[in-house]
């Protein structure tokens, strides 16, 4: 019987040393991506890139004690209970897995973008050489085979753990209560329902999520529900052209503001 | 299992490799997927190797298809990383892919500005030539020394650099055929890094090696991590750190900057770079004020109690016995009281006059918590809280690497921790130990293997003037130890060494002591006209070495340079460096008359044989996908090398060719020729044709050999090799795996592992139980493999109550006391004195930014013992007027060493682009400087521009009273390679410890400018 399945990064124990982006580009053959230059900073990609779907970002910090903290967290796909990017896609080209991996089928996708716009972490990236959607897949090939993803499996810290949703819960739930003896203000992110129903990707964060740039309560848009359960089936049947012209009323307005924003 | 799982195995051919299924981390339920995706291992090959930076020694797996590498990862079988890997380990599966690789060998010709494409029979037809050339040319058959004409049998005008990179048989290839053309000039990185390991822990505890496994780490209580920033450098070893934090314990981090290391520790104490015995030195001060000490320890394993010479003093920075002249100390007076045996006496009392205790007592009582401050920067009340922290956790290990030993103190640091570990009963025992983490991947066995100046294989003392005969070398050495080497000249010699001719003992060239033969005098050989060929194996020295201005000149005064190496670096060209940091233009290449060559090397997936990680442990590794290009495994090009040279020789009749002519070398061609070298190393016994099962069955009457004595018993008969087991037993759960690889020596993890145990043989603490005397059995047994002399001899003989039984006294030294234990009218074995003290003092890095606060000699502000510069004109101190800030230096998580390699793997470089200099804000506010703006960064040696990197991990520090700035440069850069930048080492100092000659990088004197 297929199994649910989670990963937990426990920011505490995250020694930034980046072997899980590494990791990540080596299994799945993605090339070294130079678009940030160095200006003094220790964390490699300002943000993910279509060639860099897991991210470790770093950040020097001092807080209102006046005390000092270097805040490190993985980034990628949040692997959503409630996916807005799977729910948005015009072509159906997101599939959420039994794993809970939620992954770009990439002979469906015509590179769109609305994920991107729907997502509300902000996640995936469309590489423009390819007209693909890229995002972390959770290693699902990987999982299928029984293997742990390359991420976790290489992690020097044991800061990323997987396993089933029920073990990822369990232990954060546990390692929360020691890591609250150092960091009083830590806390879970995506372990238990919210906005999105919850995430596969899940945190014990040693402060407020704004700290790691993580919306404090992330929701999927009202908008894709409505596309999702209403507006695709009637596109289904009506063609595609419907569902432009009905897609286009809360979703292109969104997705070309983004784009001059770039 | 199910089905997918077993069609993946199939797939794979994993069953043919009888790996247990964990070693994929196959331990997942699996998830049917919708969407269709080629596995990507399916169809593909699978070989077992071990990992090339650190010398954590990973397991890895990888798979190849059609002859290619497509994925490599951590092998989750391996104890040692348990399926992870770090980025460098991980990213390295590029480098059998990169088409970078050099693929066939190269010739520069002497004032040439370009590489030709050579086949390999003139590529080891050039360098076999040239190599006889320079020795024929520049032979010293004897020479005078101190007034009295010594026959040396030498030549100084050729030289060996590299062994860390390269695996153990080929380790031993390399300085078996050095040594027999007569060579003394041999180093490796060993050098660069940790030469400065062996005499201070062999000082305290009679071996130089890293004392507890990997593994051991979780019984730990308190990881103190000084001159380490571990999960940037040894991430895989943070990893077992991270195990102990699980089960409680505390880590502290005591650095000169915060660091990623820093930000998983529970605590940070921030210090000025060379203060580490100041900081070291209140906590052992700590620690005897308080009675702190593990008083019954004390009295059973260590000299605590032993008398000391009543002549032997200590005044205003200055040991007894000095000599300002020769900036030397006569040890005379470092010696015990001893008894009519010659057996050091002891005292009735710890306190009594004279007793080591007591002494040391005196000694650090200097260190005060006020006075340690105003030398480190770190407040009294952080010093306070480290030295309560220790004193009231048990046990404690000690994590260092390069920020202890790169120092013109290294030894003496290194010994602080000795001190403190004996205080408090931590050697010997589980979650104890002080791990000195081996920072090259094989460099515990190029240290092993005696490729440097001053060793043979086995850490055996290469002869000298004073040693030049086999007598007068076992009346310095100890009876103990010539069986090794007359086993070691039996395996070099066969039938020409024998016990009537001292087992051809004068075959073996003399060391001058007169001559520093480390790395650094290479290139300073090479510019006095002394050194004309180097050979250059799997290092690269135009970046790693300090003050690389003199290799570069150095570089272009020799006839022949000879480099192997996967890829053409920056050494192999330095002829074509694009700017010159020292000033001028640089050399046109038509005015650098030094021919290269170059032989294209494979790397380590492409290859067979076995490397030694820092925990001694000795592991197999599969060769994988093809050799790239025309290269050859390092194996094969020094077998071809010797046989060249060999054939050169074939026709001479001077005698000074008789050690080559007589070396053995019948190995079996292919990857049978790495087996059959281990067997030599590992030793026969030659009235059977037995292979030795350990380091008892060497005999001392000439009917075994051994290579390499500390070896012996990781071959078995019939091909049985212990470095390829795999096994996962774990009895007593202690953080052993007794059958997973192989551990020198004896399969013993835990070094001194009798010290965990009573006067009766009994553990002292049951709940961390590790060996024990049976009483019953009449043996010593245990979860571990007992370090004991003899299984049989019980607590009730002498040899029973030894838990330091390769020391001359058998006990822990925490006064390095001159000694020799002489049995039967000979010396049986002796014990190491650092030069420099026979206890650990503080004193001023050679570039400092102010004045040595516990001293007013002048001959104290620095190392008494430190000769610096040895070539006035080339060699400068820079000082604090001109020089203003002190800068550090070391490597970071994503780019290793000289970068050979991580320079050449574009996911390294995405994470880390290029060099930069880290400055605390207030520093960078008075330069007018911002985070990402360049900077000109100057010593007295050099300058070079790199940006600013503009932090809060350090501050500026209080020391002395003044403001003082410390500023960091990683130094893994140079011209070569897809990310270029500028090498920090041009900057840094070439300054050594006087015990072993590794050079000052860890603080040197800079002054900054925006660009």
């Amino acid at each position: 019987m297929a199994r649910e399945m989670a990963m937990l990064h426990d920011v505490s124990r995250c020694s930034a040393c980046r072997a899980c982006m590494v990791a990540c580009k080596q299994w799945h053959d993605l090339p070294a991506d130079f678009s940030t230059p160095f200006e003094g900073q220790y964390q490699s990609h300002a943000d993910l890139t279509s060639k860099t779907i897991n991210l470790i970002k770093m950040n020097e910090r001092i807080d209102a004690d006046g005390k000092f903290h270097w805040d490190f967290i993985k980034f990628q796909c949040m692997h959503c209970v409630n996916p807005g990017c799977a729910k948005g896609c015009p072509k159906n080209a997101i599939a959420q897995l039994d794993s809970g991996a939620v992954v770009v089928d990439e002979d469906k996708c015509v590179g769109c973008g609305y994920c991107t716009i729907n997502c509300p972490f902000n996640v995936p990236r469309v590489d423009p050489d390819r007209n693909k959607s890229t995002k972390c897949d959770l290693c699902f090939d990987r999982i299928e085979q029984g293997m742990v993803p390359a991420c976790a499996k290489t992690c020097t810290a044991q800061a990323i753990e997987f396993g089933t949703i029920e073990e990822m819960r369990e232990l954060a739930h546990k390692r929360l209560e020691v890591v609250k003896k150092d960091f009083p203000n830590a806390m879970l992110y995506g372990v238990e329902p919210n906005g999105v129903g919850g995430t596969h990707m899940m945190y014990i964060l040693t402060e407020k999520p704004e700290v790691y740039g993580l919306p404090a309560d992330p929701k999927t848009p009202d908008s894709v529900n409505l596309f999702k359960d209403i507006i695709r089936p009637i596109g289904h049947i009506a063609g595609v052209g419907a569902v432009a012209g009905l897609a286009g009323v809360f979703v292109l307005s969104k997705m070309f503001g983004k784009k001059g924003g770039d | 299992m199910d089905i997918s799982r077993r069609s993946f195995l199939k797939a794979t051919g994993l069953s043919g490799l009888g790996l247990a299924l964990s070693s994929l981390g196959l331990n997942l339920p699996t998830v049917k997927a919708e969407i269709k995706k080629e596995f990507k291992l399916t169809g593909a090959k699978e070989f077992t190797t071990t990992c090339h930076f650190c010398a954590c020694g990973c397991g890895q797996i990888g798979y190849v298809k059609e002859g290619k590498l497509i994925n490599l990862e951590g092998a989750v079988d391996s104890p040692v990383n348990r399926g992870a890997l770090c980025p460098k380990g991980q990213g390295y599966s590029h480098i059998p892919n990169s088409e970078e690789r050099a693929k066939v060998p190269l010739y520069r010709a002497p004032g040439s500005d370009h590489w030709e494409e050579i086949s390999w029979d003139e590529a080891i037809e050039r360098a076999a030539k040239a190599i006889k050339k320079a020795r024929d040319e520049n032979w010293i058959a004897s020479e005078e020394i101190d007034g009295q004409q010594v026959q040396v049998n030498r030549t100084d005008a050729f030289g060996v650099i590299g062994g860390s990179q390269i695996n153990n048989e080929e380790c031993y290839q390399l300085v078996k055929m050095f040594r027999a053309l007569g060579g003394m000039y041999v180093d490796n990185q060993t050098r660069v890094c940790h030469a400065n390991t062996p005499p201070a822990l062999n000082a305290a505890f009679g071996r130089g090696a890293m004392t507890n496994q990997w593994y051991d780490l979780k019984n730990t209580k308190l990881v103190w991590i000084e001159g380490s920033n571990m999960a940037e450098c040894h991430p895989i070893g943070m990893k077992h750190v991270m195990k102990a934090k699980d089960k409680g314990a505390k880590i502290i981090h005591v650095d000169v900057r915060y660091t990623r290391t820093s930000k998983i520790a529970d605590y940070f104490i921030q210090i000025r770079p060379g203060t580490d015995i100041a900081f070291l030195g209140a906590i052992i001060n700590y620690v005897i004020q308080n009675k702190k000490y593990n008083e019954p320890y004390l009295r059973r394993h260590t000299n605590a109690y032993c008398l000391i010479n009543p002549n032997f003093g200590f005044d205003d920075g200055i040991f007894s016995g000095y000599n300002p002249d020769k900036r030397s100390y006569d040890m005379t007076t470092w010696m015990y009281q001893v008894d009519e045996n010659g057996k050091p006496m002891k005292a009735a009392e710890l306190e009594a006059p004279n007793t080591v205790f007591s002494l040391l007592k005196q000694h650090y009582s200097r260190y005060t918590p006020e006075k340690v401050s105003e030398i480190t920067g770190a407040s009294p009340s952080k010093i306070q809280f480290a030295a309560e922290l220790f004193a009231n956790t048990e046990p404690t290990v000690f994590m260092y690497a390069l920020g202890l030993t790169q120092h013109t103190i290294g030894v003496e640091n290194i010994r602080c921790y000795t001190i403190l570990q004996l205080l408090k009963g931590n050697i010997g025992v589980p979650g104890g130990g002080i791990d000195a983490m081996r920072g090259q991947p094989n460099v515990q066995a190029s240290t092993d293997y005696g490729l440097m100046f001053q060793y043979f294989p086995g850490y055996l003392a290469w002869p000298t003037q004073n040693t030049n005969t086999l007598e007068k070398w076992t009346n310095a050495s100890g009876t103990f130890r010539a069986k090794f080497l007359k086993n070691l000249m039996k395996a070099w010699y066969g039938d020409a060494a024998t016990p009537e001719n001292d087992y051809a003992f004068n075959f073996l060239p003399i060391r001058n002591t007169h001559n520093n033969y480390s790395i650094y005098c290479q290139f300073e050989a090479a510019l006095k006209g002394i050194m004309k060929c180097m050979f250059v194996c799997g290092q690269n020295p135009q970046v790693s070495n300090p003050n690389l201005g003199m290799v570069h000149r150095g570089l272009c005064k020799l006839d022949t340079l000879i480099v192997e190496d996967p890829y053409v670096n920056e050494t192999a060209e330095f002829w074509n460096r694009p700017d010159n940091p020292e000033g001028s233009e640089p050399r046109p290449p038509s005015e650098i008359k030094t021919e290269v060559i170059f032989m294209p090397a494979c790397s380590y997936l492409e290859r067979c044989g076995t490397m030694s990680n820092s925990m001694r442990m000795i592991q197999w590794r599969m060769a994988g996908p093809d050799p790239v290009g025309d290269s050859k495994p390092d194996y094969e090009i020094l077998d071809m090398l010797w046989k060249k040279i060999r054939e050169l020789y074939a026709s001479s009749t001077d005698p000074k060719d008789n050690p080559i002519k007589a070396l053995t070398w019948n190995y079996r061609t292919g990857p049978d020729m790495v087996i059959d070298l281990m067997k030599e190393v590992n030793g026969y016994d030659l009235t059977t044709g037995h292979l030795l099962n350990g380091i008892g069955e060497i005999k001392d009457d000439g009917t075994t050999n051994s290579g390499m004595w500390i070896y012996a018993g990781v071959i078995r008969d019939g091909e049985v090799h212990m470095a390829k087991r795999r096994g996962q037993e774990d009895e007593g759960d202690m953080g052993v795996f007794p059958n997973y690889g192989w551990v020198w020596p004896d399969n013993i993890h835990l070094l001194y592992n009798r010290a965990s145990c009573d006067e009766n043989g009994q553990p002292t603490d049951p709940n961390r139980k590790l060996v024990w005397w049976d009483a019953a059995a009449g043996q010593w047994t245990g979860y571990d493999r007992p370090d004991v002399g003899s299984l049989t001899a019980g607590p009730d003989t002498p040899a029973g109550q030894k838990p330091f039984r390769m020391t001359g006294e058998g006990i822990g030294r925490l006064f390095a006391a001159k000694y020799s234990d002489v049995e039967n009218g000979q010396t049986r074995d002796a014990s190491s004195t650092p030069v420099d003290g026979p206890m650990p003092e503080f004193y001023e890095p050679v570039e400092s930014p102010t004045k040595n606060a516990l001293h007013e000699n002048p001959n104290a502000q620095f190392s008494p013992c430190v000769i610096y510069p040895r070539m006035p004109d080339l060699q400068k101190i820079g000082t604090k007027d001109e020089f203003p800030y002190v800068m550090s230096s070391s490597s970071l998580t994503e780019h290793w060493c000289s970068g050979t390699i991580t320079r050449h793997i574009p996911w390294l470089n995405e994470l880390v682009k290029e060099p930069f200099i880290e400055m605390p804000h207030k520093l960078a506010d008075k330069l007018g400087v911002k985070s990402g703006d360049k900077v000109k960064v100057r010593s007295t040696r050099a300058e070079i521009t790199v940006k600013a990197m503009v932090t809060n991990r350090i501050q500026p520090l209080r020391i002395n009273g003044e403001e003082t700035f410390v500023t960091w440069m990683p130094y893994n850069w140079g011209f070569k390679g897809l990310s270029t930048g500028p090498s920090g080492n041009y900057i840094t100092i070439d300054a050594l410890d006087p015990n072993a000659q590794s050079q000052e990088f860890k603080a040197c004197l800079i002054d900054i400018k925006k660009a």
